[in-house]
């Protein structure tokens, strides 16, 4: 019984995490190549969610929605890209925070008045909903296990992209050093709207496939956001090699935690002190990890070379 | 016996494979101008970090008129008589050049944690700053920010800043740096002025000034001194010649 | 008797070098006066939350503007704050001064803690840092059922000895009062020797240390204090709305002040509060706006709004003060052209 709620918990912490790599991939590229602080990561989360959920209602199909949900999130990041985000580039940490937080706030309110502040729910297709042993007697969903497969899929498409290919080449040559890049006459404004774009269309991929299993809403992309800096931060600016292990580390403790951490403090104080104190510990628990991290290794567990 | 102001011994410091600072011992003596030449590379601002504390070394000590400072950080040997320019320029250029010399001299008072009066205005700093200001020429200079000042003008600037502190010994990495003849002649000057007040010791690829100034001179080679002596034994030494000033 | 001659000279030296934001805070003053005769009580409820946000923002900008850290967590002070009234009056502790007390002693220690281990960092690390703690006090408030958890609690209004609060004129002057000694004291703060200091930090850390000071030990001062004033704050926010909930640190919370800084400019001891007037009258002016155009969608306003704070930073370099400042010189210019 308690083996069967472990191994479901880690599945469940895994798709967490691999949704969260998604989202940071995109995040720390842009982050560690640009140097741009872009807090609107959470809102391409949204227009993914929002664009597969509205193409699925309107056709029936919950694939085509997913399909077509890839190139909206390309397009409005490179259509971001080049209307504001360039314009940051030689801007500070404070100025880009500020601006791209001018940006949630009006993503928001354009998916409000584009879909109302209700939630919408999408429905699953048949080939998708429904259980399968992981274990016998250990029931687990398959979308949910569809989804950690597409983000392991993703995060290898990612890396070999990074690792061997040639702009994946430029990508890190970008990170290490921009004047080196120009100098090689590579075209570094059009790799970095194609970063941002692909980026954008990781954090559209990660909202296109929470959107059945959390309700889509306005700002549903922030809790995400946040926890992906915090990703980023364990993992080390510019790395994805960090931020995918540190997306795995973050998703498990996080789902774990608030499982299991009650329990095992009830084994240490007593019940009334552990129920009160549990819940608020576990929230914290993703926090805590990173303050830790940062005490002793104030660049993150990967930091990027540079 | 004159204590020496400072002293370093045994110093070792490497970056990975890399040996910057090989087993080093040498001292500078009360008063004297003690310049430290070497090829580029040869681990002089390394060993000026070392003993400004920024680095830390591997092994060896590092005394201060017979004080270990050795484990210190940067404003502990800065209160402890160490003072420094660095190689950069590096003043408070959103400050005027009184309020930069103001900043240092209520630190020198040890009134930086103070939270009442109105530094700026306060009429003592004020004079105690303008004093900084008159051992570099630059009382009428001292309405102006800092970020206005001409190359040569900021680096007096950071020298008064770093007297300010009223150190024992003055660490001054390449002074000369991008200035012009002219400038370099009136920095030469008034580091001559400082001759016996404050011991020096001085990086400098501008060999003229060296030659001027320097009452010893120590030259450098990856990481290691090849020679010690007064500027004639230096520019008569045959291993100085082949590793040095003959490869120039 | 000295002192206290001294200590006139010296608030005097200052206001008068400071006329912006003493005007400002005597407009405060006068503004009930005006809402009275103009029968428009809502607008004090306005300005008491112009006062607490302008005041925590003040508070904020010590760091921000005068120490350059970046801190994107500074509600969780607020939030501290609120909650130290909120528990207080849970346990039956009504009385304001302790709520007072406790705040600040509560925040000062959690500045403290946070800024001894952020000011570790630098940069970008810092500022995710920051947020990350204001959000791990965030979601540990959430998850405190007995303080009602993410809906939080109604609370009664603090008992300040003879200021009864439910009296909204009390009430509006105690914030006042608070927003003047707040304004008084980072005025000093910012002039004096420690001031200066940050200051210097913020230009050339470095050279700071080569004057023999470490910097860490003055940020950190600096941060407790912006950390204290942003408790302050908080705990007569909580007095004002009656109630407290986690919504009041919400990380959205942190942004906002950071852009009252901006858009009032960054540095300036009067810019914080103009800000806060301009920011939280746009909140309130712009659905009237945006109603009175396109009335379906008055509730929408944050679509205009986004835009604009995009604007303030990209365009507006040193913020209003630096407008009119601005406009200041070129009058000056203008009179010097038409002068004898």
């Amino acid at each position: 019984m308690t083996l069967t709620l472990i191994l479901e918990q880690t599945f469940n912490g895994l798709q967490a995490g691999v949704t969260l790599f998604l989202v940071a991939a995109g995040l720390t590229l842009i982050l560690g190549i640009m140097d741009v602080v872009f807090l609107a990561h959470g809102a391409q989360v949204m227009i993914g969610a929002y664009a597969a959920a509205a193409v699925a209602a309107a056709t029936g199909n919950f694939y085509i929605g997913l399909f077509l949900a890839i190139p909206v999130t390309f397009a409005s990041g490179y259509v971001l890209e080049f209307l504001l985000i360039r314009h940051l580039y030689r801007r500070d940490h404070m100025e880009q925070v500020l601006a791209t937080f001018g940006l949630i706030l009006f993503f928001n309110e354009l998916i409000r008045i584009g879909f109302g502040p209700a939630a919408l729910y999408s429905d699953l297709p048949r080939s998708l909903s429904g259980f399968v042993e992981i274990l016998p007697g250990a029931p687990y969903p398959i979308y949910r296990l569809w989804v950690i497969l597409v983000g392991l899929a993703c995060a290898i498409g990612i890396h070999i992209f990074v690792s061997r290919t040639r702009i994946g080449a430029m990508v890190r040559a970008g990170a290490n050093n921009p004047e080196m890049t120009a100098a090689l006459g590579i075209n570094i404004k059009i790799l970095f709207r194609f970063i941002f774009a692909v980026g954008a269309c990781f954090a559209g991929v990660a909202g296109m496939m929470l959107g059945p299993i959390t309700a889509v809403q306005p700002g549903m992309g922030e809790p995400l956001l946040i926890l992906s800096l915090v990703v980023i931060i364990i993992g080390g600016v510019g790395s994805v090699r960090g931020a995918f292990i540190a997306a795995i580390i973050v998703g498990l403790i996080d789902t774990l935690g608030r499982v299991f951490l009650p329990a095992m403090l009830r084994s240490v104080v007593d019940q009334a002190t552990a129920d009160g104190a549990g819940p608020a510990v576990a929230s914290m628990l993703v926090y805590i990890t990173m303050a830790v991290v940062l005490i002793f290794r104030p660049t993150g567990l990967f930091p990027a070379k540079g | 016996m004159d204590k020496s102001v400072l002293e370093l011994r045994n110093l070792c410091k490497s970056f990975g494979a890399l040996t910057v600072t090989n087993d080093l011992s040498f001292t500078v003596e009360p008063g004297e101008i003690h310049a430290l030449i070497g090829p580029n590379g040869a681990g002089k601002t390394t060993l000026i970090q070392q003993i400004y504390g920024a680095v830390q070394p591997d092994s060896g000590q590092v005394f201060l008129n017979g004080r270990e400072i050795t484990g210190l950080g940067v404003p502990e040997r800065v209160q402890a008589g160490i003072g420094r320019s660095f190689q950069i320029s590096n003043v408070l250029m959103d400050f005027t050049v009184l309020e930069n010399a103001i900043v240092a001299e209520q630190a020198r008072l040890g009134q930086s944690f103070r939270f009442l009066r109105p530094a700026f205005s306060d009429k003592s700093l004020k004079a105690g700053a303008s004093k900084i200001l008159s051992r570099v020429g630059l009382e009428d200079r001292a309405m102006q920010p800092a970020s206005d000042l001409a190359h040569g003008e900021r680096r007096m600037l950071e020298l008064a800043l770093a007297l300010a502190t009223a150190p024992k010994v003055l660490l001054l990495d390449e002074p000369m740096a991008g200035a012009g003849l002219e400038e370099s002649q009136r920095m030469t000057e008034i580091i001559d002025q400082l001759r016996g007040q404050v011991a020096i010791l001085l990086i400098e690829h501008d060999m003229d000034a060296v030659f001027r100034l320097a009452d010893r001179i120590t030259v450098l080679v990856e990481g290691a001194i090849i020679a010690t002596g007064t500027a004639d034994d230096i520019s008569n030494s045959s291993a100085v010649q082949a590793a040095y000033l003959g490869s120039a | 008797m000295s002192g206290i001659r001294n200590l006139i000279g010296l608030v005097y030296e200052g206001v008068k070098d400071n006329r912006l934001l003493w005007l400002l805070i005597i407009g405060f003053a006068l503004f009930p006066i005006i809402t009275h005769f103009a029968d428009l009580p809502f607008w004090n409820d306005v300005a008491m939350r112009i006062m607490l946000l302008g005041m925590a923002a003040m508070g904020l900008n010590l760091v921000l503007g005068y120490g350059g850290m970046v801190s994107f967590g500074h509600a969780a002070f607020i939030g501290i704050g609120a909650y130290c009234a909120g528990i207080s009056q849970f346990y039956g502790i009504t009385n304001g001064w302790v709520h007072l007390g406790f705040s600040i002693i509560t925040c000062g220690f959690a500045g403290l803690v946070i800024g001894y281990l952020a000011l570790r960092t630098s940069g970008i690390y810092f500022i995710m840092i920051t947020l990350a703690f204001a959000q791990m006090l965030f979601f540990l408030f959430v998850s405190l059922e007995a303080f009602g958890g993410d809906d939080g609690m109604s609370i009664d209004r603090a008992e300040f000895g003879f200021i009864d609060l439910y009296d909204p004129l009390r009430l509006y002057f105690l914030i006042w009062i608070a927003l003047v000694v707040v304004g008084m004291g980072l005025m000093f703060i910012v002039r004096s020797r420690f001031g200066v200091t940050l200051r210097a930090i913020k230009s050339n850390a470095s050279r700071v240390e080569a004057m023999g000071l470490s910097p860490l030990r003055f940020k950190i001062v600096g941060y407790v204090i912006s950390a204290v004033v942003c408790g302050i704050a908080g705990t007569l926010f909580a007095s004002w709305q009656e109630y407290v909930s986690p919504d009041i640190m919400h990380w959205t919370r942190s942004g906002e002040l950071m852009i009252i800084i901006i858009l009032g400019g960054l540095g300036t001891l009067a810019g914080p509060l103009l800000g806060a007037i301009v920011f939280l009258l746009l909140e309130e002016c712009l659905p009237l706006l945006l109603g009175a155009a396109a009335p379906a969608y008055a509730e929408n306003w944050m679509i205009l709004f986004g835009p604009f704070l995009i604007m303030v930073v990209m365009f507006g370099r040193g913020g209003l003060i630096g407008l009119l400042s601005q406009l200041q010189v070129r009058r000056n210019a203008r009179s010097d052209h038409r002068g004898p």
